[in-house]
């Protein structure tokens, strides 16, 4: 082909493809390699849904709910696009989770690689962060509360506290300021840093190439990396390593596109099968509400939950410093040349204690988890709705009545009851339901229990409940109301 | 090392899963981006939305009368009120002509003139007929853009529209 050969002799292709796509990587490089190429696929996926998401955003709290509704309803797949950007977040957390597992199970950050796992620590840190400033975004309940409590934990930092949550903030309050310096992090600051880490990351990777299994640098080493005689004993082995090796290109290359492959198309089948949520709009005075962060913060939101009060800051803000300190020292403070996990004890118990007290902790999030979605209408309570919702509890519905979940199931759920009948429907049923229903057990709330203005309010209520946000439902309701008991 | 017996056929079946990998990851993000990104080319005509301007029966024939109204409007996420006005006319009460309330040369809202019987614009002195809306002098590049009305229940609608301003054409926007 013309063009390559014209390109190739002013910019050596074929050099590159020497270097990058034909060197020689070590051998039996297992499946588990793919992690970190499957991670970069769904980051360059994190970018595309992004930009496209990002065209269609207003980042004000005026607009932001608003905005989102737009790309899910309005927008030609939009609703796919977000989901999979959502799925695609909690894939990124996953995946570079497993890989910081799969590094740190073979010793890989081990010399000569100490400086690249700085790197991915960094990496692991930066897309943490764009999952915490990205869910604010939607400005719905959740993205206000769960943003609130995780600014708050910014204020657990000794001294410092006070400035940390202003500055995570834009001001003392979340607010319109919090949004647009959350929308700037997560789609300037984060994707560049992101960015120029992931090409050192990856530069670095070329130069040391792939390191190998435990095995093949264990036989006959130093007990120690900082021995002087490391360094060429680990040169020997390497490049016998990978004399018994296969090359870059396409005997890894095949197995990183196969699994990334396999991820994208469960993100997109997720995205598919369960679509983003979008609860309803950000109330800030809704005191009700309780606030959940996304899964992967679950561990830490649990253990505050467990910890007395008096240590509560101290946990929130010691355990996850402690955890980043530790990933940032280990390779200077654990020297040994073994690699294998199962001759390292430490690691081992260290790497058993951490993941199965995330798991357990996120068990136990999740088995005290209340009603996965709230009821809404798709804008926030009017006053007399939420007096409304105050009396449904102060009245003991809940005793008879379920909403979301969360009740009891002597009389109907009520979880989308405003989808059937008319507040004014409600009001007449819930003044007296015999008249109704001859013989029901509800008893009758009109007057003097009940004044009318307050059965309106609870009728109001009532009419505001069109069950989960996904079912988009209209009201569909011919009310017939009984003839009026004769006075 | 075990070898594969036929390095050949494993390599060029990697490379083939490598282009089935790629492409298919490109294509699954991709598609629902690319159709997002371009979603406003499917764009959905907007539903013609008739403003109620009151009881036919109370506009005077040969004297044209102004109606202002508030028109929701909705761009994209963003919800506004929007004050429009249009001038009806009509010589017998049953059939109605109603004008856009602004000038087809720079969208200035023009008056009725009751003495020489005809809309004036201050802005740069157009005049057109209030029958027919033609232009009688000054500077308007077009007639007065009349818009489309119906009559329901005895009520007089008006589907509020705007025009393009400074143009010979009669065009949308």
């Amino acid at each position: 082909m013309g063009l390559t050969r014209w390109l190739d002799e002013r910019l050596d292709l074929a050099g590159i493809r020497r270097g990058l796509l034909d060197r020689e990587v070590p051998d039996r490089l297992t499946w588990w390699h793919t992690l970190g190429s499957a991670t970069l696929t769904v980051f360059l996926i994190q970018v595309i849904t992004g930009i496209v998401l990002a065209t269609y955003y207003a980042p004000s709290p005026d607009h932001a709910y608003e905005s989102i509704r737009f790309v899910d309803r309005q927008v030609a797949s939009g609703s796919l696009l977000r989901a999979i950007h959502h799925w695609g977040a909690s894939a990124m957390v996953v995946l570079i989770i497993a890989h910081v597992v799969r590094v740190f199970s073979v010793g890989a950050y081990k010399y000569p690689r100490e400086a690249n796992w700085l790197v991915g620590v960094v990496l692991l840190l930066v897309v943490l962060g764009f999952s915490f400033t990205g869910y604010l975004l939607p400005w719905d309940q959740k993205a206000y509360w769960a943003t609130a409590v995780g600014t708050n934990i910014g204020g657990t930092t000794p001294v410092v506290g006070g400035y940390v949550v202003t500055l995570l903030r834009g001001g003392a309050e979340l607010g319109a300021a919090t949004l647009t310096r959350f929308y700037a992090f997560h789609v300037l600051w984060l994707p560049m840093v992101l960015g120029v880490f992931v090409l050192v990351h990856l530069a670095v990777v070329i130069r040391q190439g792939i390191a190998p299994l435990p095995a093949t640098l264990e036989q006959g080493a130093p007990a120690r990396t900082t021995d002087p005689r490391y360094p060429a004993y680990y040169r020997a082995a390497y490049a016998g390593s990978k004399r018994r090796g296969v090359r870059f290109w396409p005997d890894i290359i095949g197995k990183d596109a196969a699994v990334s492959l396999a991820v994208v198309l469960v993100i997109v089948l997720l995205a598919l099968a369960l679509g983003a949520p979008l609860e309803a709009p950000a109330d800030p005075s809704d005191t009700a509400y309780v606030p959940r962060p996304e899964w992967y913060f679950l561990p830490l939101y649990q253990l505050l939950k467990l910890v007395p009060g008096s240590l509560e800051s101290l946990v929130a803000f010691g355990v996850p410093t402690a955890l980043i300190v530790t990933l940032l020292a280990l390779p200077f403070f654990d020297t040994r040349s073994k690699r294998n996990l199962l001759r390292r004890p430490v690691a081992l118990v260290g790497l058993v204690v951490i993941l199965g007290g995330s798991g357990l902790l996120i068990g136990a999030a999740v088995r005290q988890a209340g009603p996965a979605v709230p009821p809404e209408v798709g804008r926030p309570l009017t006053s007399r709705e939420r007096a409304g919702r105050a009396l449904f509890q102060s009245e003991q519905c809940t005793g008879c009545h379920t909403v979301a979940g969360k009740g009891g199931n002597q009389g109907p759920d009520l979880s989308d009851i405003g989808l059937h009948h008319s507040a004014a429907w409600l009001h007449s049923y819930v003044e007296d339901p015999s008249r109704f229903h001859p013989g029901t057990k509800m008893p009758s709330f009109g007057p003097p229990t009940l004044s009318h203005e307050e059965i309106e309010e609870l009728a109001q209520y009532l009419s505001s409940l069109r069950g989960p946000p996904g079912k988009r439902a209209e009201p569909q309701y011919a009310d017939t109301f009984p003839e009026a008991p004769k006075p | 090392m075990v070898q594969p017996a036929e390095p050949g056929t494993r390599r060029r079946f990697l490379k083939w899963l490598t282009g089935i990998g790629a492409i298919g990851s490109a294509a699954l993000a991709g598609i629902p981006a690319l159709r997002a990104f371009i979603s406003p080319i499917f764009g959905r005509a907007a539903p013609q939305s008739w403003v109620k301007l009151g009881e036919a029966d109370l506009f005077d024939p040969d004297v044209p009368t102004k109606v202002d109204f508030a028109q929701t409007v909705t761009d994209a996420w963003v919800e506004s009120r929007e004050l429009h006005s249009v001038w009806v006319t009509t010589a017998d009460g049953e059939h109605f002509t109603v004008f856009s309330g602004r000038c087809t040369h720079l969208g200035c809202s023009f008056a009725y003139d009751k003495a020489q019987k005809r809309f004036q614009c201050p802005c740069h002195q157009g005049m057109f007929d209030p029958k027919t809306g033609a232009v009688l002098g000054g500077p308007p590049p077009r007639p007065l853009d009349q818009l489309e009305t119906k009559i329901d229940k005895g009520d007089l609608y008006v589907a509020y529209q705007d025009f393009r301003v400074g143009t010979a054409q009669k065009i949308a926007v």
